[in-house]
């Protein structure tokens, strides 16, 4: 066994029956319960199971080299989309953020991705699909969207706060086009000590960014005409893109 | 014009449906300062939460019993004044069968009943609201700034903001009955179709003698009828009833098949299961009532994340709140969606 898993092994031992009273303003807590080595086409990681304290889902820190105590740690949060990190979806770009950041912490020698498995805009995939539906009929209106649910960033900030927190990461460097995330992280009592742009390689899919403008909605249109929505809370950033 | 109120336009918010959504915005409104009137087409308010007296006794034969887990909606249900507050009712749980609300049970979930009826919750979220009775809206459309509702019996009714507080389908049919407007409202519009998916309840009250083998459960989840979703032991709510009542109410594909039946059929086969489950004794009650619960609850997974808001010209504002505008379903989120829905409203009349 890795001298690294044998400290996340430790952590898992050690928080066996930790429950706090939370972090944020909905008092989110979660427990790392299980750990094992999970090599993957973009690297060998290790994956950490967590439970959490408002419901059944499972979220996972997927962990590139020994983490624990370690200082200025890359971080990616990435926000759990059935439709594009599994099925390959051309509504959003997760998939390609996703394996993005699996292949750039893959090649570090310390990092991590937390997946938090929070569905699509709102409560759920159903309404996802719903917000699809309306969108095909051009009837995605603020309303109509506000009411389907957006996504709850507060409540992946305090799951990402507090597993940088169970894995005793002295600091992070948050890897995001968005500086918002990186102040969310502070107020939660995370130490940032910088920002990796998130950058992805053009290919196929994304090509579009290189060569069309934002629309007045600020969304992204696609070659064949569909609005990409900033599923991860962060505007795309393609290499060969002025950083926004 | 024949208006039924003495003001003309009313100066504030029109909340149609006095059920717990409506009640839940139409309070929170109030306590802005927001002049407020609730229509409702029913003899009394609470929609679904619904007691019935029979020679003196309540029953209750819509919702049996409350249960949430957000502490503000539990304060609301426990602050009922005068009412004789059963915490942890129902305790005694007969069957494995899934309940109208599957986290009805789960932890953290705390479930309440009243001894004088559930209709104590809404008629506690009523007290000092301005809600008339036995006033149906037959008709809704836009009159330049305004709403203009039409009430059943020629009477008008007109405000710059109208909240709907109906069941979905009810909410949708108005909705529809709407000329076509802007792409807010026809995004509303589209949204209403996709959630208005209730599910119809046929409900049978059955009264026995007081010698009659009263059952030792509260509530029975049967596993294995499809003809029953549950029977609720209501006498074992009050302190000294004079009859046994159980309420027994039907699955909904059961409800859907036989509710173009005469009654007295759908009651035989709801009395008939309830006896092949739990006793011979229980297919001979002394007396029946029955209720027909066309939107009887909805299915849990169907519901929104919040209220919805519609602008229009001028300030017109539609606002529709209800269970399935909030996660969960049930009525914590019909008060959940009530409430949200008179923030919102209140931020908009506030600009």
């Amino acid at each position: 066994m890795s001298e690294a898993l044998g400290r996340l092994e430790q952590i898992v031992d050690h928080e066996r029956e930790h429950e706090c009273e939370g972090i944020g303003a909905k008092r989110l807590c979660v427990r790392p319960v299980s750990v094992a080595v999970l090599p993957t086409r973009f690297g060998d990681f290790h994956i950490m199971a967590f439970w959490n304290n408002r419901d059944g889902k499972e979220h996972v820190a997927i962990l590139r080299g020994d983490v624990v105590g370690r200082e200025d740690v890359p971080i990616r949060m990435h926000s759990e989309c059935l439709t594009g990190d599994a099925l390959g979806s051309l509504r959003c770009d997760c998939r390609d953020q996703l394996e993005a950041s699996l292949r750039k912490v893959g090649a570090l020698d310390c990092g991590a991705v937390l997946y938090l498995r929070q569905e699509g805009r709102g409560i759920g995939l159903i309404n996802k699909v719903r917000a699809y539906a309306l969108q095909d009929r051009g009837l995605d209106t603020v309303e109509a969207n506000r009411a389907l649910g957006f996504r709850d960033d507060e409540r992946d900030y305090a799951i990402a706060a507090h597993m940088i927190f169970s894995l005793g990461i002295g600091s992070v460097r948050v890897m995001t086009n968005n500086p918002d995330k990186m102040k969310q992280l502070q107020d939660l009592g995370v130490r940032v000590t910088g920002r990796i742009p998130h950058v992805m390689p053009p290919n196929a899919y994304n090509r579009f960014y290189l060569e069309t403008k934002a629309s007045r909605s600020g969304h992204f249109i696609d070659f064949s005409g569909r609005a990409h929505l900033p599923e991860q809370a962060e505007p795309v950033v393609v290499e060969g893109m002025p950083e926004p | 014009m024949n208006t039924v109120f003495p003001l003309d336009p009313h100066p504030g918010v029109l909340v149609v449906g006095a059920g717990v959504a409506g009640l839940a915005c139409a309070r929170d409104l109030a306590h802005r300062g927001i002049p407020v009137t609730l229509l409702d087409r029913g003899r009394g308010v609470g929609g679904r939460c619904a007691t019935r007296r029979i020679e003196g006794q309540p029953v209750d034969h819509g919702v049996a019993f409350l249960h949430g887990s957000d502490p503000a909606f539990l304060d609301a249900v426990r602050s009922v004044p005068g009412a004789t507050i059963l915490e942890g009712w129902p305790s005694r749980i007969e069957g494995t069968g899934t309940p109208c609300q599957p986290d009805a049970f789960a932890p953290g979930e705390r479930r309440v009943a009243y001894a004088e009826g559930v209709t104590a919750f809404p008629k506690m979220m009523a007290a000092g609201l301005d809600v008339r009775l036995v006033t149906t809206v037959v008709g809704m459309r836009p009159e330049g700034a305004l709403w203009r509702l039409d009430l059943a019996g020629g009477g008008t009714a007109r405000a710059r903001v109208v909240v709907l507080a109906l069941a979905t389908e009810e909410t949708l049919a108005v909705v529809d009955g709407l000329p076509p407007g802007d792409l807010e409202l026809e995004g509303a519009r589209h949204l209403l179709r996709m959630v208005a998916a209730s599910v119809p309840c046929l409900t049978v009250i059955a009264g026995y003698p007081p010698d009659a083998p009263a059952p030792a459960w509260d509530v029975a989840f049967p596993e294995t009828s499809s003809i029953l979703k549950d029977v609720v032991h209501d006498s074992a709510k009050r302190p000294d009833p004079k009859w046994t009542v159980l309420v027994m109410q039907a699955a909904a594909r059961w409800s859907r098949q036989h509710a173009g039946e005469p009654v007295e059929a759908w009651t035989q086969g709801l009395l008939s299961e309830t006896a092949r489950l739990y006793g011979e004794w229980a297919a001979h009650p002394a007396w029946t009532q029955v209720r027909h619960w066309q939107f009887g609850r909805t299915e849990s997974g169907n519901e929104l994340a919040g209220p919805l808001v519609v602008g229009g010209a001028g300030g017109r504002t539609l606002g529709i709140a209800g269970e399935v505008f909030a996660e969960g379903g049930g009525v914590e989120a019909a008060w959940t969606s009530g409430r949200l829905l008179a923030v919102r409203l209140a931020e908009r009349t506030t600009g």
